[in-house]
């Protein structure tokens, strides 16, 4: 995200146990990131159908993340 | 923390324990609470106050690396989620001055007024677990530390490798602030030394040691380490195989040497070290970690005379072999640390074995003091959707970021959503009844909170929702503090717009979200208990002192296990005292029946409902019968391993070879003579040849029998071979007197095996001694091998239970640290040698751990499910079983329809909701309860419909 | 949360509110028991909530 000029959307899957416990981690720690992502909670990214995906770029989503 | 949140724990934080009187089942406990200054019910842990205190104060959190305020919280996931004013540097509370938090906090919650409240406490059981006392800086400073700032202690550089350290997880010298290229560690600080009355083995040390090495080279790979050891007990399940990684992937040296001195040596440190053969060696080193030992807490004797126990030796609780719980006050229970140095794993499982032991004590008083909650009627929601929003300001931890107004009337812009506001502290009592009336109000039967995170205050929002007479499924969160303006603080603009997106996405899948219902599933109060040695017989009977029943089954003849093989622990308490008093007790109970001669043939269902077929062998025919219980414990123990290949190579056959079992059996009974000279070798089979681990209790058996041989006859010579003499604990004084009556004890190395070879009836040693410096040659009267433990049975039976083994066959536990008795399958618990290779003491604890964690679906009488587990569409399903065959938890089983047909069906007593099996359905014949394809879809679809971003 | 009553059959005090004596309480409370847990410090957690990872998986600790 050196560029100003792209805003790439991004798509995220965060398990509920692991990643999206880091990202509350990381907020209570403060840590600054780019503001670019948009997340889904799931209750482990086994959840993650490869459909999600596909409909995640389908929706204008510049990268998909999972995180788990 | 689930502590924080049950209704069942009263936290007494800042609490000081005054007296204890009464007796087991009517105690009176008195407490003084000291103030906080601050009213834990009205803080919402926003921080400000932190930030306008003007006095600094040295953080203990961060073992002094770091300052903070008086006015704090010791780290932000801190229970109760409370500040506290630090009397001890507080401006108003020491000089009267100050008081700038009182104006800065918005909801109003520092009281200097407060005074120290003292409470009497009614209670039936006490459970000491004050933890663990810190090693005197005397020691430290005999290796620097305090002379020279990059001498830290590893509590310390524990704290240096955290991310939410002093240097944000960054390891930096103290002293410059640069990176350290070199660092040593020293073991056994404050441990194994007269030097300062700690004669103990602290347990834990070398275990942290490696762990934080490791890290350490996580970290900055370009990092040289060495670890300076005397012995490395990483005697634990599991250990040595994490040991031997961090020698051959992460390169860490270990060396084996005491440390006389550490010295400032230019900008470095110089270690002075001795190795074994007496020669003197120089090592400079950026930075110099003190492995510290775990002394007794502090005030340990203040708390023994408090409460009325005594203490041992070295400070901590005074204990016996076989009720290693007990203090010497009845009803007065000892968990963690303070009963002797220990890690987490053993920790917790004292814990529950302390809770299980008080269970039993206060069996007549099972739920008279617990507090249960009760709901209004659940209403139907009905066809339309009533969506309702309510956006958090967080104090200005959000509102101070995002523009909440903003949010809030954006959200009031979508379909469905009819009712929309904003708040300054959502989680706030006022706030939940707010949310109630807004519901009554609104006739909303949908919910979104945007704040902070679920994972925290979910609970919280859906107890409303059940106290307003809504299903709590009906709820969704939106986390737009820790994951947004938290972490966005300096771009408004874009939070302000991520904060729209996610709250559109939450409104899109809460349109589409469905109450469900909260299933139970009933349980049989009877346990399986497989196994009747030490484990399985002392868990059966602390069920039965629980008040629930259940079947003790014996593959053999009779009951004991290896307690008929042993005559002594090394403690010197007879293995038949506790074999009589066991059997006795088990087979006068009630509530155990006891069937012997008998295996598991099969066993079916899930936790609560299991039925099981048992054969019993009688004479040469069989009978099989069918049990129903709750739970199962799997206490099948192990044996004496038969080694195939002894260090290194084939076994030698002689009548003068033994095994420690073996020479014990010999040396037992008032007859017994001692043989004229022994030699003993460790790690006999173990570590290396045909098994990779340690067995934990080879070392102490050697030493119980060199001390046995040298009480029968004080000239017997007794030369025992070792790797490493790992004598953990409070067996280190063992080892000690060994040594002191005259026992040899002479290392050996892998690379430098000794050599057994057998002439005639006479046998033959050949080994290198490093201390001589020269190859030794003995033809004992006696050759004893230590050659380890094997779990018994553990393959058959995972396979019956469909429980992993983890790569030596031994058991594998649901967590390794926190679930060190449950297995991944619910309802299933491990106890004894079958989890892993330990003494006595270790299997008595873990086994009343294993009986107490079973004992809880059988006290609550049915297994309660989160509603967020899978669901199999039957009428769409074809049968295919891919699902029954990805999931982890053997939670999907498939059935047989009447009409023939194969179908799977969710457990849902044992589905964890992980949706491997949604994901995977060829027919998406399976949804999960809140987080089905429809509601993921149009999260996914509002996450694309970025519109009007001009508001 | 509800204050606890004075007199109160059933209940369990636990001193020290580091790993040991928190694990010790949630079992009471599952065991059917009310839960005093006293604690000298201001927080509960002990020396475990001074940790990031154990040993030998190296897992976050809490």
């Amino acid at each position: 995200m050196t560029e100003q000029t792209t805003n790439p959307r991004i798509l995220g899957f965060l398990c509920n146990w692991c990643c999206y416990a880091a990202a509350d981690a990381a907020g209570v720690s403060r840590y600054q990131y780019p503001p670019n992502l948009r997340t889904i909670r799931v209750m482990c990214t086994g959840r993650i159908d490869p459909a999600f995906i596909l409909r995640g770029f389908a929706q204008g989503a510049a990268g998909i993340f999972a995180g788990g | 923390m689930e502590a924080g949140r049950s209704p069942n724990i009263e936290i007494l934080s800042n609490a000081d324990f005054l007296g204890l009187e009464g007796k087991p089942g009517a105690f009176t406990a008195k407490v003084r609470l000291r103030p906080r200054y601050i009213n834990a019910d009205k803080c919402t842990a926003c921080g400000l106050c932190t930030r306008y205190c003007p006095r600094h104060l040295v953080d203990d959190y961060n073992e002094g690396l770091a300052i903070t305020r008086p006015i704090h919280i010791d780290y932000p996931q801190a229970v109760p989620a409370s500040y506290f004013i630090d009397p001890r540097a507080c401006l108003h509370l020491q000089h009267g001055t100050c008081q700038i938090c009182v104006p800065v906090c918005r909801s109003k919650a520092i009281d200097f007024g407060q005074q120290p409240e003292e409470r009497a406490l009614q209670v039936g059981a006490v459970i000491m677990s004050p933890g663990f006392g810190r090693i005197s800086e005397e020691t430290l400073a005999k290796f620097g530390f305090g002379k020279h700032p990059d001498v830290v202690t590893s509590i310390e550089f524990e704290r240096l490798l955290n991310p939410s350290g002093p240097f944000k997880g960054e390891v930096r010298c103290i002293s410059d602030k640069r990176h350290p290229h070199r660092i040593a560690f020293i073991q056994c600080v404050g441990s194994r030394d007269l030097g300062c009355d700690n004669g103990y083995c602290s347990s834990v040390c070398c275990m942290y040691a490696i762990k934080e090495a490791m890290v350490a080279k996580e970290h900055d790979p370009e990092v040289e380490i060495t670890i300076y050891y005397m012995d490395m007990r990483t005697q634990g399940k599991d250990f040595d195989a994490a040991r031997r990684r961090a020698e051959e992937q992460f390169g860490i040296k270990f060396v084996r040497a005491r440390v006389a001195d550490v010295m400032p040596w230019n900008d470095q440190l110089r270690l002075t070290y001795a190795t074994l053969s007496g020669s003197h060696h120089f090592e400079p080193f950026d930075m110099v970690v003190l492995s510290v030992g775990l002394e007794a807490p502090k005030d340990a004797k203040g708390l023994a005379s408090t409460a009325g126990f005594e203490l041992n030796q070295y400070d901590f609780c005074k204990t016996s072999t076989f009720a290693p719980l007990a203090t010497t006050r009845p009803g007065v229970l000892v968990a963690g640390a303070f009963h002797g140095p220990k890690d987490i794993p053993e920790s917790v499982t004292q814990s529950s074995a302390a809770a299980g032991l008080a269970a039993g004590l206060l069996r007549t008083q099972r739920g008279q003091g617990t507090v249960t909650k009760s709901y209004p009627a659940e209403q139907n929601p009905g066809e339309e959707v009533r969506i309702g929003v309510f956006v958090c300001h967080c104090g200005i931890n959000i509102g101070g970021v995002v523009d909440v107004p903003g949010v809030a009337k954006y959200a009031g812009g979508m379909e469905d959503v009819v009712y929309y506001t904003e708040s300054l502290y959502s989680c706030s009592q006022d706030a939940q009844e707010a949310i109630k009336e807004k519901i009554r109000q609104h006739n909303l039967n949908r919910v979104v909170v945007a704040a902070c995170s679920p994972r925290t205050h979910e609970p919280l929002f859906q107890e409303t929702l059940k106290d307003a007479g809504l299903n709590r499924c009906l709820f969704e969160m939106v986390n737009i503090r820790d994951q947004c303006s938290w972490v966005h603080a300096n771009e408004p603009e874009a939070a302000t717009a991520k904060s729209r997106d996610l709250v559109r996405m939450a409104v899109a899948k809460a349109r589409h979200i469905k109450p469900l219902p909260e299933q139970t599933v009933p349980v049989t109060p009877k346990a399986l208990v497989l196994g009747g040695g030490v484990a399985g017989m002392t868990a059966a009977l602390n069920l039965a002192e629980q008040g629930f029943e259940s079947f003790l089954i014996e593959k053999s003849g009779q009951l004991g296990g290896n307690l008929l093989k042993l005559d002594r622990t090394l403690q010197g308490d007879k293995a038949a005292d506790l074999l009589k008093e066991l059997s006795a007790a088990v087979k006068k109970h009630k509530l155990i029946t006891v069937l012997t001669n008998s295996e598991l043939a099969e066993v079916n269902g899930f936790v609560g409902n299991f039925t099981s077929m048992v054969r019993t062998a009688n004479g040469k025919k069989a009978s099989e019968q069918s049990i129903s219980h709750g739970v199962i414990i799997i206490a099948t123990g192990g044996r004496e391993h038969v080694p195939a290949r002894v260090l290194g190579k084939e076994p030698v056959a002689s009548k003068k070879i033994v095994t420690q079992q073996a020479l014990e059996q010999q040396l037992a009974g008032g007859k017994a003579k001692a043989p004229a000279s022994v030699v003993m070798v460790q790690c006999a089979g173990s570590r290396g040849d045909d098994l990779a681990y340690c067995s934990k209790v080879c070392c102490n058996h050697a030493v119980k029998n060199a001390l046995r041989i040298k009480a029968l006859d004080p000239a017997s010579q007794v030369v025992v071979l070792y790797r490493e003499m790992r004598t953990y604990g409070f067996a280190e004084d063992l080892y000690r007197q060994a040594r002191e009556q005259g026992v040899i004890f002479i290392p050996y190395a892998t690379d430098r095996m000794p050599e057994i070879s057998a002439k005639g009836s006479k046998v033959r040693i050949d080994f290198y001694d490093p201390i001589l410096q020269d190859q030794v040659t003995m033809e004992p009267e006696l050759l004893a091998l230590s050659v380890g433990i094997v779990p018994e049975g553990t393959k058959e039976l995972s396979k019956l239970l469909k429980i992993p083994v983890n790569a030596d066959d031994f058991y594998l536990e649901a967590h390794v640290k926190l679930r060190p008795v449950e297995l991944p399958v619910s309802g299933v618990y491990v106890c004894g040698l079958a989890h892993s290779p330990k003494p006595i003491e270790e299997t008595i604890v873990q086994a009343q751990a294993a009986a107490a964690k079973a004992a809880i679906p059988l006290v609550k009488g049915h297994v309660e499910v989160e509603p967020t587990v899978s669901h199999v569409d039957q009428e769409i399903c074809i049968g295919c079983s891919l699902c029954t065959s990805l999931c982890p938890y053997q939670a999907i089983q498939m059935v047989q329809l009447e009409n023939k047909q194969r179908r799977a069906q969710t457990i849902v007593a044992s589905c964890k909701g992980c949706g491997i099996c949604a994901s995977h359905c060829p027919t998406f014949a399976i949804s999960m309860g809140g987080f089905t394809d429809q509601q993921i879809s149009s999260q996914i679809e509002a996450f694309g419909r970025e519109e009007n971003r001009n508001d | 949360m509800a204050k606890a009553k004075q007199e109160r059959a059933g209940s369990v005090m636990v001193l020290g509110g580091g790993v040991a004596g928190i694990q010790a309480a949630l079992d009471l409370t599952q065991l059917g028991y009310y839960v005093y847990l006293v604690e000298k410090s201001a927080a509960i957690g002990g020396a475990m909530a001074q940790l990031d990872k154990t040993f030998p998986t190296n897992d976050c600790s809490l």
